[in-house]
């Protein structure tokens, strides 16, 4: 009998965290600071910061593929090869081939399963999004409206910039309100030129990439062992000096000092479980992905963390007799208005001249343009907007692929910097839409049982329409700073998921009728479940949603812990 | 739309580093896999690999710094022909292979080996096509991409910097060496 009590008691905790990417090791530091008691399931592979970069610290020659992942390995991480996994990185990318999906319209699901998600992968780009972009949906009366506006988030954005340290410089502009910066990367010379062209000729501003990469530690970044950037970009291997944010490097470092936190790995959480009796939730069913073992843990309140696909699949999957179609589903939202940034657009030039001008050190990050169509007296015939990110660049040897010529000569050639070359590439803003949209197949399952997710989304005729100016805008701009053989392109195999932003799906809203979430990233009807990662965004921005996702997890822990103390969960 | 083709797409679009030919090589889904690729077997016979060498050396010859040969470039491209490429890409390859040899590659002198390989390059971009890829392509690149990604050939051609600490724009003098900042990988 004491057995069974102590065995309940240990799986018992004040708050689990479902995921460690970066919005779990978010909840986890807020929650674990603010005093509860915090287990982290993370259903993937336990990795140790900078133990576990093993390849981090390698050099091409010691690469058996020089970098290139074989034909065996693509097929695997059939998703992920499209930007990103190479040799060196393609074990912090989910493996397709044993975490099957369906795509019944096209749709590349890049995953992390394993400590700290894709959080070890992502981009870094860090952008606040600006007022408009909580308020466009109700002046357009698409999807529903926001429950909160940007003043909500100011003083969140605040708190987790300063945590996460972004470089950047401040602009003062309304379209990309500024963040806390630590000293902006250094912009190359054809870059200064390409801004200062634009600016005059186009009056559009261009500002040097905001990214979460410490150029300039402070005590508190320090204190959780950062250290600054290297300037090597070979960032998705893992950074082992910490210097761009991640949650093994900054936030789960953070939750752990406090000694309140317990993380389990290879937990795949398969429920949700119901107390129907108080329609509040009382713990989590897990199955471990090695052994198959079925556990429970129970807590006082649950964070689903576990990426906008992973959270909502959760949530499908915790069926009751108060929830059928799973648990806070009453508005038949679950799984909707799946959004991502629609890219794989824009355009390119040769640049001429700059032959002595260069760049020392990798830079991991790049120019931005800010949204500048449909904004201001700007009208288009299609809604919303787009930005670019991208810069300019001097070929290095691997364009003797494909230039003519061999011999001492053309080795000789090779040995030096080529000409710089320039591109841009469109984030684009998706528009919310219910029946872009991902279910639980009804019969397919993984090797755990679990149903498979069946996506089916694409882009619109407003996304379609925008990726023309995309092109069109992108032309123009290089060519206003005179640069050469200015190219466009629009790859007409990019669909959804390809921007690795995948949001919606748990929208949050002021109507339990027409949403999931309340403004507090709270299930309207089981209020002790909340879920801040990209599941609630009600609609997409143009810019990365990262930082966003931070702010409202941030915001969400705190009223949840709030709420625990004043026994309202 | 199925996965082959739309990763062939997408990989036309990403260009940057590696071009057609070595995208090609994922270009594998309605492809068995060689066994070869699974037990690590060799695919070449002795003259398939005195010619590679021969190839590759003509390309990236050995001058004040080390050439193809010295940064075992041979061995590479060997290794990259059996786990990178699909069936149809490899075989594109061993005719390739089988062709300069019939040509008298290995008994010709230097004058000659550089006119034989004048007429493939030259034979290979009058007939490049979308989709396709070349012998003279695939060894082409194959060669460049090993050498400087080999340890011979980074330390002794380029700039190597593998922590370089800073970013900075900065002027450079005419003919100064390129970095490399090893993340080509």
């Amino acid at each position: 009998m004491n057995l069974n009590i102590n065995a309940q008691k240990a799986q018992t905790f004040d708050a689990i965290v479902v995921g460690s990417g970066i919005t779990g090791g978010w909840a986890a530091k807020e929650l674990t600071e603010k005093g509860l008691n915090v287990l982290v399931l993370e259903r993937g592979y336990e990795i140790k910061h900078v133990e576990d970069y093993k390849t981090a610290m390698q050099d091409p020659w010691e690469f058996e593929h020089r970098g290139k992942i074989t034909a065996v390995s693509a097929e695997e991480h059939y998703a992920s090869m499209f930007f990103s996994a190479k040799e060196g990185s393609q074990f912090n990318f989910t493996n397709d081939k044993e975490h099957p999906y369906i795509q019944k319209r096209p749709f590349n699901w890049i995953r992390g399963y394993h400590t700290g998600g894709k959080s070890l992968i992502w981009g870094k780009h860090t952008y606040r999004w600006n007022r408009e972009d909580f308020m466009a949906n109700a002046k357009e009366g698409l999807g529903v409206d926001w429950p909160i506006r940007y003043e909500d988030l100011v003083p969140w954005y605040t708190y987790v910039e300063k945590f996460v340290g972004i470089s950047g410089q401040a602009e003062g502009l309304d379209v990309l309100p500024d963040s806390t910066f630590l000293p902006p990367m250094a912009m190359t010379a054809p870059e200064r030129h390409f801004k200062k062209s634009v600016a005059q000729k186009l009056n559009r501003p261009i500002v040097m990439g905001r990214v979460a990469h410490l150029t300039k530690p402070q005590p508190w970044h320090t204190a959780v062992g950062r250290a600054s950037c290297q300037f090597r970009n070979r960032c998705t291997r893992g950074c082992p000096f910490g210097a761009y944010f991640s949650s093994l490097a900054a936030t789960l470092p953070a939750a752990r000092s406090t000694n309140r936190l317990t993380i389990i790995h290879n937990a795949i959480v398969k429920e949700i479980i119901l107390d129907d009796h108080a329609q509040k939730a009382k713990g989590v069913r897990v199955i471990d992905q090695n052994t198959m073992e079925v556990r429970e843990f129970y807590a006082k309140v649950l964070f689903l963390n576990a990426g906008t696909i992973g959270s909502t699949s959760i949530l499908m999957n915790s069926k009751s007799a108060r929830f059928p179609n799973g648990l806070g589903n009453d508005s038949d939202q679950l799984g909707r208005n799946l959004m991502d940034h629609h890219l794989a657009v824009g355009a390119r030039a040769d640049i001429e001249g700059f032959e002595d001008d260069h760049y020392f050190g990798a830079r991991p990050g790049s120019l931005y343009i800010p949204r500048f169509r449909n904004w201001g007296n700007d009208k288009r015939d299609y809604l919303r907007g787009f930005g670019y990110q991208g810069g300019a660049s001097r070929a290095d040897w691997a364009r003797g692929g494909t230039e003519p010529g061999f011999g001492a000569d053309f080795k000789k050639k090779m040995t030096q910097p080529g000409p710089w070359k320039m591109s841009l590439t469109g984030f684009g803003e998706v528009l919310p839409d219910p029946n872009n949209r991902f279910y639980l197949s009804p019969d397919k399952t993984d090797k755990w049982g679990q149903p498979q997710v069946v996506f089916d989304a694409d882009f619109s005729a407003n996304d379609r329409a925008m990726r023309k100016d995309i092109m069109n805008d992108g032309a123009e701009m290089l060519e206003a700073a005179g640069f050469k053989n200015v190219t466009t392109y629009d790859n007409p195999a990019a669909h959804m998921g390809l921007g690795i932003h995948e949001m919606g799906t748990a929208r949050m809203g002021k109507d339990p009728k027409t949403s999931v979430l309340n403004k507090y990233n709270q299930v309207h009807t089981c209020k002790n479940v909340f879920v801040t990662d990209g599941s609630g965004m009600t609609s997409a921005s143009n810019v990365n949603p990262s930082l966003t996702y931070m702010a409202l997890t941030a915001r969400a822990a705190s009223y949840a812990v709030a709420q625990l103390k004043a026994k309202n969960l | 739309m199925n996965r082959r083709e739309a990763l062939s797409r997408v990989s036309l679009m990403l260009g940057g580093t590696l071009s057609a030919p070595t995208l090609l090589a994922f270009d594998r889904w309605s492809q068995t896999t060689p066994e070869n690729r699974k037990t690590g077997a060799s695919i070449l016979n002795e003259e398939q690999r005195e010619v590679i060498a021969r190839v590759a050396e003509l390309i990236i010859p050995k001058t004040d710094t080390p050439g193809a040969i010295d940064a075992g470039v041979p061995a590479f491209i060997e290794v990259m022909l059996r786990d990178g490429y699909t069936k149809s890409v490899q075989d594109v390859f061993l005719t390739g292979l089988g062709n300069l040899a019939g040509k008298g590659l290995l008994t010709a002198s230097p004058d000659q080996q550089t006119t034989l390989l004048k007429q493939l390059e030259a034979n290979a971009l009058a007939n490049a096509k979308a989709g396709t890829v070349s012998f003279w392509q695939l060894i082409k690149e194959l060669t460049v991409w090993g050498y400087f990604t080999s340890e011979a050939g980074i330390k002794s051609s380029l700039d190597y910097q593998p922590i370089p600490g800073k970013f900075e724009a900065i002027k450079i003098k005419p003919g100064q060496k390129d970095f490399m900042y090893g993340n080509q990988v």
